[in-house]
């Protein structure tokens, strides 16, 4: 189900990478608020973390990326003091929290249950963490309502956590975790216990929360659709390691390492070898790619998106790749053709509008030109990195 | 380096404070434990390896023991009695749980009811009806064919009437746990209904009845009420212990009779510790419930089975009914109260039922308190890993311990002239600590599955808005954990009222209790009295439990908004 979600919104993602491209963030100040050195975690043998440094930025909506098992988790526990480091040091505003209890660490968090109180109706579990700060009664129901209004429950003050649907409660449980204005904002996987429409809906709410707040946000998240649409800056782990950080464009369009590469958005990976700075050899036929450090002969990956193939007429241009198309899936607003392609034994996914599919004539069997844009081609080792 | 380990033992300990309130509550919980199950225990060990003038002799005792045939002999009668009470209850309970669980047969909710009855009796209730119905004068006498009811027969109905009901408890849920695709799978494959019961009902259930075989055999060969009444010269080792510490002042053989008594029971709940470990892997989350279908030829066959078993239930508390309200069986028939007055039976009467009463409340609000707390702590801490476990095996461990062991133990512990603790000796505190520590596994089972299907994120909810832990156990872990915690109250209640094994040894000359009360008032010949007594626990129990099912109603009807899936 998910698997099919996420193939199904294909096109909106390379669509909303370009989008954020051009909105450079303003409300990101240059000021640290958490600053994570060497930080590591082991549960007996198993390493969970391996010396993680990172820096976050105030007013920042960053995302932890990756697989289940990578670590994301742990780290964001390990940043909310749920579960103490092994070594490595967490210095939040200046101030060192390493080995400070949660209690005593300045943050609000969300988890994917919610962990919304079942006894305690709406306005007690939003004013859970207030009634300790001593405010007047007042000036308590003032916040609450505030929050209410915020979250956009308001006359839901009396009810039950059970009688709310499940993005209602991800919102309360977001307005109890934002109730004592937390400097930092932890969610772990708010979303995922939700329906598609109403992940896709509160994504955007949440993300102009956020904005609003200008609270500094950290989401731990595997589904790469929310992070490229809601981080300023994402985190991709794998095994424990920070595999690459940058904007969701960097990580769309500039993977840095294969792992990167297959697990934001889709890619082909294609056997070849390095013959030049600037190309590789795939069979026979030599293809000019982006500028790599590879030497020569070693086998590499050439990798290219789906999207970044281009079907061309015969004859049109250089480095023409001869295909036969040899199964035709329907992914809604656009099509993904499975290629055969003749001079190697390799096949290619490529995906075409359907206007390029009647001026081609696309059909089973047909034999295409593809033509693999240098800027497009990129290089990566063979062993996964 | 040292900079850095020193800033962290000073960063988690200086700062944190609840840390502290959580390590103090911990190591409380450790000393109750200590005090009221580890200390005595050891002292009973050391016992059995000492002479009277408390000299260490090493295995002496116990060779002793193993060369007295009519101390040894014990040993093979506990383990038929307890060996047959098995093989009856199980397959008798079997048929039962079966027909509540499988079948669509009428007056489930009546039979269920009716088969409580005897766990809100004491041991010592069925016995004394059997000596009614069977005994010398009893009015079906001549069903025996000439055999006494005062030995293995008597043991073993007896026994079989108060342990039914546990074993019937246990199926019941392991029939219960059922997936119905399986069945579905099995229909549309085809499959005869006798290879399905093999192949599914079976294999699905049979944890469970490992499980309710080793339970059911360690509460016969531990139970004392039962032989102590109607065992007439059957000796067992429960009775032993007592013929040796109370009747021969033989206090070194008692703790020898216990360290044997001891062993099987260890043993069992070993064996049960790791079947029911096995069983919790066993049922997936996406289970759909069983549903029986109608079908009149089999319904109606397990409901005679099942009401035949609930008359025979009826039949015994009858008896004990009727036998407390006749003047004198067999020869004045006539009713009276006479002996719901205990006239000039001194501490049997009325006052060892207040202080029964007295003490099963006490058991009841302290008990629950405790027990859940360190559930609690247990379950939702973090910190103190190797202290949560050495806690939690201690509150495990006293299933283990029959209360024979447990009260003998108690007296080695808490008698003893140079423990400061001994002015609890004969005191109210004593019964209700030794009554909490006999009953405490089931509570604490009870309270961490209840705490287990709550959110795990509560206490780091909690944390991150800077709430002290004990607010948020106190506002959001004990109220959505009520239904649980009201049922461990009732469970020490009725189990505080019924009791006898462990408190015998332990009551003082103000503190008798009423279960007490009655054995006494079997002894010394007052049949009429200890039947009215035994009814009057009965009674007792009937009604907690019945203001229990209503608070139970009402708080579920008060939750039910927030209660709802």
């Amino acid at each position: 189900m998910g698997d099919v979600m996420r193939t199904m919104q294909q096109p909106s993602l390379a669509a909303l990478v370009g989008q954020t491209a051009f909105m450079p963030d303003s409300d990101v100040s240059e000021s640290i608020c958490l600053e994570i050195e060497g930080l590591s975690k082991s549960f007996g043998a198993f390493v969970a973390l391996n010396t993680i440094d990172l820096t976050i930025y105030e007013g920042e909506f960053v995302c932890f990326l990756g697989p289940s098992g990578c670590g994301k988790t742990t780290l964001l526990r390990a940043i909310a003091g749920l579960e103490p480091q092994s070594s490595g040091r967490i210095v939040q505003m200046g101030k060192e929290i390493s080995h400070l209890p949660p209690q005593q660490r300045d943050f609000g968090i969300v988890f994917q249950s919610y962990a919304l109180f079942p006894n305690l109706t709406i306005a007690d579990n939003i004013a859970y963490g207030l009634r300790n700060q001593g405010h007047s009664r007042q000036a308590l129901q003032a916040r609450v309502h505030e929050l209410m209004c915020l979250i956009g429950l308001e006359g839901s003050e009396k009810k039950y956590p059970a009688q709310l649907s499940g993005g209602q409660q991800q919102r309360v449980a977001l307005a109890r975790a934002l109730a004592t204005k937390p400097g930092l904002l932890l969610l772990d996987e708010p979303l995922s216990a939700l329906d598609a429409q109403v992940r896709v809906h509160l994504r955007q709410q949440i993300k102009a929360l956020q904005k609003t707040l200008g609270v500094t946000t950290v989401m731990v998240t595997h589904d790469q659709e929310e992070a490229l649409t809601m981080a300023d800056r994402i985190v991709v782990m794998n095994h424990g390691v920070i595999e690459q950080i940058g904007t969701p464009e960097e990580v769309y369009r500039h993977p840095k390492s294969a792992f990167v590469a297959q697990f934001v958005g889709n890619m082909n990976f294609l056997s070849a070898e390095v013959c030049s700075p600037t190309a590789v050899m795939l069979g026979a036929q030599r293809y000019t790619t982006q500028p790599h450090a590879f030497e020569n002969k070693r086998p590499v990956h050439l990798a290219i998106r789906p999207e970044e193939v281009v079907l061309t007429s015969l004859g049109q241009a250089s480095s023409q790749l001869e295909a036969r198309v040899i199964h035709i899936e329907y992914l809604g607003a656009f099509l993904r053709l499975t290629c055969d392609v003749t001079s190697a034994d390799v096949q290619l996914r490529v995906d075409i509008q359907h206007s390029e599919a009647v001026q081609h004539q696309i059909q089973l069997g047909k034999d295409v030109h593809l033509t693999l844009p240098a800027a497009s081609c990129r290089v990566f080792r063979q062993d996964g990195h | 380096m040292s900079t850095l380990t020193t800033s962290r033992i000073t960063g988690l300990f200086s700062v944190n404070q609840e840390a502290w309130v959580k390590l103090g509550l911990m190591l409380i919980a450790l000393a109750l434990m200590l005090i009221g199950l580890v200390f005595p225990l050891y002292t009973l060990l050391l016992k059995s390896v000492q002479n009277s003038a408390g000299d260490f002799i090493g295995l002496a005792n116990y060779r002793h023991y193993f060369s007295t045939p009519s101390l040894v002999n014990s040993i093979a009668n506990s383990f038929f009695i307890a060996i047959m009470t098995m093989c009856l209850v199980v397959s008798l309970a079997f048929v039962c749980a079966y027909g509540i669980t499988r079948t669509c047969m009428p007056g489930k909710r009546v039979f269920k009811v009716l088969t409580l009855l005897p766990i809100l009796a004491p041991s010592l209730l069925p016995a004394i009806s059997l000596v009614y119905i069977f005994g010398n004068q009893g009015y079906l006498k001549g069903l025996l064919g000439g055999e006494s009811i005062y030995g293995p027969i008597g043991i073993v109905i007896g026994m079989c009437f108060w342990i039914f009901p546990h074993a019937l408890m246990i199926l019941v849920t392991a029939l219960s746990n059922s997936d119905a695709r399986l069945y579905e799978a099995a229909r549309s494959l085809k499959t005869p209904a006798w290879r399905t019961f093999l192949t599914v009902t079976l294999p699905g259930i049979r944890y469970g009845l490992i499980s309710c075989a080793f339970v059911v055999f360690t509460l016969a060969i531990t139970d004392f009420g039962v032989p102590k009444i109607i065992g007439g010269q059957y000796n067992l080792l429960a009775t032993d212990i007592y013929k040796q510490v109370v009747g021969q002042q033989n206090f070194q053989m008692g703790a020898v009779v216990s360290m044997i008594l001891l062993l099987p029971a260890v043993l069992t709940f070993i064996a049960d510790r790791w079947v029911q470990r096995k069983q919790t892997a066993q049922l997936s989350a996406r289970a759909v419930p069983y549903q029986p279908s109608p079908s009149p030829v089999r319904d109606w066959v397990f409901a005679l089975l099942c009401f035949s078993v609930a008359a025979v239930i009826l039949l015994m508390i009858g008896t004990a009914v009727y036998a407390s309200l006749i003047q004198f069986w067999p020869y004045n028939l006539s009713y009276t109260l006479r002996h719901y007055q205990f006239d000039g039976l001194g501490g049997s009467g009325w006052e060892s039922w207040f202080n029964s009463l007295k003490m099963a409340s006490s058991v009841a609000v302290i008990g629950t308190l405790v027990i859940f707390t360190v559930a609690w702590m247990v379950e939702k801490t973090k910190e103190f890993g190797l202290l949560r476990q050495w806690v939690h095996l201690f509150a495990i461990l006293p299933m283990a311990v029959p209360g024979m062991v447990l009260g003998l133990a108690y007296i080695f512990f808490f008698n003893h002239p140079s423990n400061p603790l001994n002015i609890l000796y004969g005191t109210l505190a004593i019964l209700v600590l030794n009554t909490l520590v006999h009953f405490y596994t089931v509570c604490h089972l009870t309270s961490m599955t209840a705490l287990k299907q709550l959110d795990p994120e509560f206490e780091a909810v909690g944390a991150s808005l800077k709430v002290p832990f004990w607010r948020t156990y106190l506002r959001v872990t004990l109220p959505t954990s009520l239904p649980a915690v009201l049922d461990i109250s009732v469970y020490l209640f009725v189990n505080a009222m019924t009791t006898v094994s462990a408190v015998i040894f332990l009551y003082g000359p103000d503190t008798r209790l009423a279960s007490v009360a009655v054995l006494h008032l079997d002894e010394a010949g007052y049949f009429a009295s200890a039947a009215a007594m035994s009814v009057l626990i009965l009674l007792t129990s009937v009604v907690v439990k019945i203001l229990h099912a209503m608070c139970t109603h009402l708080i579920l009807k008060r939750s039910q908004i927030w209660r709802q899936r």
